[in-house]
């Protein structure tokens, strides 16, 4: 079995924000990190390496300064790492990231057929979750999303069945080798590298492909093959700013006149009445 | 400006406003551009020739260069096959059946289509592949549909990711919408990724506002990125359709017309020619922790300032009397007081209740964007500078273990 899982860098998203005063990007500070979701896509290619025997191969597109998330996949146990970089890669949306990555694991398979594409369901600097559907589509691979169980994998019979989340539930599907899964944030706690390990990936080598090593076409990698540009950025804009009572000035008047204004939209008092049944 | 050792009048990058898209990377002829360790995009002024292609292309004015006397013009692609063309026309809402019915949230895209349709004076498309969708294909047109294409085969009772992309990418390949329009649920979310490949066209997911722009007729989809704490205005000038996922209760719910007319055509399927998956059961979540809170018309949230075990009887007491039920914010999830079921934020449930009331909730802007569609927003919290206040209708400031028993109390002599 030949797993690839693709890692995405991404900024510590918590820290991003908008100075309200300048309307610019607040970035001193900010850590870069691997996308959560896909070192869990990552722990289970391992524990499914470890069951099925075989090879997992870990990839990821970005700048040189990426290699830091595919040393800490070696760390855990990946056995060899592809970092796509190439300025035409840059400025690629969805679509270009997934015929990029996908060519990628075309390349990879020429070696070694690939058996399982894993991803995370999203990454939690775009929460996009369409990379995963992206590469599938054009490989023509079974789509898993959500998946938070991999039951079993049956080589010979080239099947694989897994546990997804769907509305109001679960679904157990079954379906054919190659597969693409996207993996939930529960599937798998991933595994700490041990020391040996770490300094082990250090000075593992990584390979480095541009577009002319995954034979990808140059009007459909990075900003020339995306279709979607950002026009602005802006802080979200959830004002309203009603009135405040401060509690220290007496509760029960606070209180009576808070709901004071809101009994005032004779709407609200209505539908408050009538236990909100029109 | 800033000149080279060459004299060459060289482009610089702002860094605080740089957001890192990547874009003068790729269009910067020479490779002067790379996203430093900062992550921030930086110019190498040696490498530099002064074309100004980064200014040009940067989103957010982040380039600072003397371009003269051409001002900045406006960014050119190559049009590629199939963009962009005319002949495309219609906004087309992929309606999303669950138990028979159509889903709430592809109502309100229909809503929101009607919107945007009229602005580019065309018509609103239902797209409903399915089986037994007869009924649904007939509720789409009393939402506002024009039109409805049903693709109706037993092969598509149950949702795969493979039949239904395909149906729905053939149905847009043939009837030609410049827009499409799907609901973030994980169906759809599923789908849409699917669908865009196969039609290589952009899609922008989860937006919380869409606008046609005046003089371009392009559709331009407002999302939250980084978290929530950043919304991006993203627009796809030369591929059709302009693709959209929107998650449930951003957009209003349409007035119902049974009395609406509309045209129903009907498709035929064509399986993909791949081995298909196979559904081998449905398991429905278990009852615990499974109020479904988005379903609620009032939600008491709990947030981090109220995040203990004695304050959840006190909630509940206070939820009943509202008519709702008991949520939260992250910490509380994280806490492990309140299942992950229960969370509003942007990675958990976007609400849009009648009644909000936040006890403890600071407001973080992940969370803030999450409840925008509610009535009204009651907040509670002892930091006066919680950025909640500022979305608030109205707030109390105070600690809540006082403010809500005496707000149950003056609630309950309202309600007699």
């Amino acid at each position: 079995m030949h797993f690839a899982v693709c890692i995405k860098q991404v900024p510590d998203t918590a820290e991003v924000k908008i100075d309200p005063d300048t309307n610019t990007l607040v970035r001193a500070g900010i850590e870069s990190m691997a996308n959560p979701y896909d070192i869990t896509a990552l722990e289970e290619a391992l524990r499914l390496k470890e069951k099925y025997g075989g090879k997992v191969s870990v990839l990821s597109m970005g700048p040189p300064q990426a290699d830091i998330v595919l040393r800490q996949a070696l760390s855990m146990g990946a056995d060899q790492a592809v970092l796509l970089s190439d300025r035409a890669f840059a400025g690629a949306d969805t679509l270009a990231t997934s015929y990029t990555l996908s060519k990628a694991v075309e390349t990879l398979s020429q070696v070694e057929p690939v058996d399982l594409v894993l991803c995370g369901k999203q990454a939690i600097d775009g929460d996009t979750a369409q990379t995963g559907p992206g590469i599938a589509a054009r490989l023509g691979l079974a789509q898993f999303t959500y998946v938070i169980e991999v039951e079993w994998i049956d080589p010979e019979k080239r099947l694989l069945q897994v546990r997804r989340k769907v509305e109001g539930g679960f679904e157990v599907i079954r379906g054919p080798l190659p597969a693409m899964l996207s993996v939930e944030l529960e599937l798998a706690t991933p595994r700490r590298a041990s020391l040996p390990m770490l300094i082990d990936s250090l000075r593992a080598p990584i390979k480095i492909w541009d577009a002319g090593a995954i034979g990808a076409s140059a009007a459909r990698v990075g900003i020339k093959g995306s279709p979607t540009w950002v026009r602005a950025i802006a802080s979200p804009q959830v004002h309203r700013a009603g009135p405040r009572w401060d509690a220290a000035q007496g509760v029960s008047a606070a209180v009576s006149e808070a709901l004071d204004t809101l009994f005032s939209d004779q709407d609200f008092a209505a539908g408050f009445e009538k236990g909100w049944k029109a | 400006m800033a000149k080279n050792t060459r004299g060459i009048e060289v482009a610089e990058i702002i860094a605080d406003k740089c957001i890192a898209c990547q874009i003068c990377i790729g269009e910067c002829p020479v490779g002067a551009i790379e996203l430093n360790s900062a992550g921030v995009a930086e110019v190498d002024p040696e490498v530099c020739i002064g074309c100004g292609k980064c200014f040009d292309s940067c989103p957010v004015n982040a380039v600072k260069f003397e371009k003269k006397k051409r001002g900045k013009v406006s960014r050119e692609k190559p049009v590629e096959s199939g963009a962009g063309a005319p002949e495309h026309r219609g906004v087309a809402v992929f309606v999303e059946t669950i138990d028979g019915r159509g889903a709430p949230v592809s109502w309100e895209l229909i809503g929101k289509a009607r919107e945007l349709a009229t602005r580019l004076n065309t018509k609103v498309l239902g797209f409903v592949p399915g089986s037994n969708v007869g009924e649904v294909a007939r509720e789409a047109i009393s939402y506002g549909c024009d039109e409805v294409h049903v693709v109706d085969d037993p092969r598509l009772a149950r949702y795969l990711s493979a039949t239904f992309g395909k149906a729905l990418s053939d149905l847009c390949a043939r009837i030609r919408p410049e827009i499409l329009l799907i609901g973030a649920t994980s169906l759809g979310r599923d789908l849409a990724g699917v669908v865009a490949t196969r039609l290589e066209t952009g899609l922008t997911a989860d937006c919380t506002g869409l606008y046609i722009e005046q003089e371009t007729g392009l559709l331009l989809m407002t999302r939250p990125t980084f978290g929530g704490n950043i919304m991006a205005t993203i627009f796809c000038q030369h591929m059709r359709p302009q693709m959209s996922s929107v998650r449930p209760r951003v957009f209003a719910m349409p007035a119902r017309d049974a009395t609406r007319k509309g045209l129903i055509t009907g498709h035929g399927f064509e399986p993909p020619a791949v081995e298909l998956p196979e559904i081998v059961k449905f398991i429905p979540s278990g009852t615990e922790g499974a109020a479904d809170i988005v379903e609620y018309p009032a939600l008491v949230v709990a947030g981090r300032g109220a995040c203990d075990q004695g304050s959840l009887e006190l909630l509940e007491e206070l939820a009943q009397l509202v008519g709702g039920v008991v949520a939260c914010s992250r910490p509380v999830v994280q806490a492990g007081l309140l299942p992950y079921e229960r969370q509003v934020g942007q990675t958990g449930r976007t609400v849009a209740p009648r009644l909000y009331i936040g006890v403890g909730v600071s407001g973080a802007v992940q969370h803030l964007v999450a409840i925008q569609g509610a009535g009204k927003i009651v907040a509670i919290n002892s930091d006066p500078g919680a950025p909640i206040f500022r979305v608030a209708d109205a707030g109390i400031v105070g600690e809540y273990r006082q403010v809500v028993p005496e707000l149950i109390a003056q609630l309950k002599k309202r309600k007699i």
